[in-house]
């Protein structure tokens, strides 16, 4: 794709995007362009769908492959967990395993467990356990202290 | 995650360890103090050096093949079939070595009260473990609902 920058010192800022087909790279920025920051582009069986990060209850890898889930949906987004934790900023996401991040706004309850282990019940119902590695990190968060 | 948050082998080693050696003491504690008590009973009122270094040798094996054969029991978050067979061998390997080692002078129904006592201690830990986990339940599901009510009121 090719990139054309100008500087300009007079007249309105603006930003022009010729595609010939639609993709989520361009989703996403038509997204931030548009002041969408706070959501999120997926797939679902080839079809770009939007979500906002705030309807996200965890992301999950699987196979090298991120898939966001939502009450009702599952999209499988661009990129890895941490490059998503990079562009969310947001410190209700959290990662909490090797392979998945739940967003701490969707917990409804959470169970201490043996070693040091936590289990959070999402809103869908799931059960997502922080693993001991996390867990410590997870209730510095709770506490305010990340 | 940076790399350095990642633990070493060596700090998982010493975490296992730790757990393993507070165990032990935790266990020594109660072996000892019904040894203690069967002394008093018998109008001893000495313990014997060899018979304590035995204990605290059974307490540390034993807590390894509590924590890497039985799932670790009496922090388990329930008891099942493995966790209730752990209870019921270490319980027995605490009283072949007590025979053995004469902690009781071969009394096999002082014996038989031990290995109870030893259940009924393996059955408090595994409570005192489980209540303290329920009151930390509360105690995050308090933080959570916090950190909860602060973000949304940020947004």
């Amino acid at each position: 794709m090719k990139v054309d920058i100008q500087k300009i010192t007079e007249g309105d800022e603006s930003v022009v995007i010729r595609y010939r087909e639609g993709n989520s790279v361009i989703s996403r920025i038509i997204g931030i362009l548009q002041s969408e920051g706070n959501k999120l582009w997926g797939k679902i069986d080839d079809q770009n769908v939007c979500v906002s990060f705030d309807e996200i209850l965890y992301l999950e890898s699987v196979d090298d492959k991120v898939f966001a889930c939502t009450k009702d949906k599952v999209l499988r987004i661009d990129g890895s967990l941490n490059s998503f934790m990079l562009e969310s900023d947001d410190e209700c996401f959290f990662r909490c395993s090797k392979s998945m991040v739940l967003n701490v706004n969707r917990v409804v309850s959470l169970r201490s467990l043996s070693s040091n282990r936590i289990d959070a019940t999402m809103e869908g119902g799931e059960h997502i356990i922080i693993s001991r590695r996390y867990a410590s990190e997870f209730r510095k968060l709770l506490k305010g202290g990340r | 995650m940076k790399k350095a948050d990642k633990l070493t082998w060596w700090e998982r080693y010493l975490t296992n360890e730790i757990g393993i050696e507070f165990k032990a003491c935790l266990y020594f504690f109660a072996v000892l103090f019904f040894y203690c008590v069967y002394r008093i009973i018998n109008g001893i009122f000495d313990a014997s050096i060899l018979h304590m270094t035995e204990m605290i040798f059974t307490c540390y094996i034993i807590g390894y093949i509590q924590v890497f054969i039985f799932g670790n029991f009496d922090e388990a978050d329930q008891l099942r079939v493995r966790e209730y067979l752990g209870i019921v061998i270490c319980t027995g390997l605490y009283c072949l070595v007590s025979f053995w080692g004469k902690w009781f002078n071969r009394e096999v129904f002082v014996t038989l009260i031990f290995a109870g006592y030893i259940l009924v201690t393996y059955i408090c830990v595994f409570l005192i473990y489980r209540s303290k986990r329920r009151i930390d339940d509360k105690k995050l599901n308090e933080e959570l609902r916090l950190f909860q009510t602060e973000h949304r009121k940020k947004e």
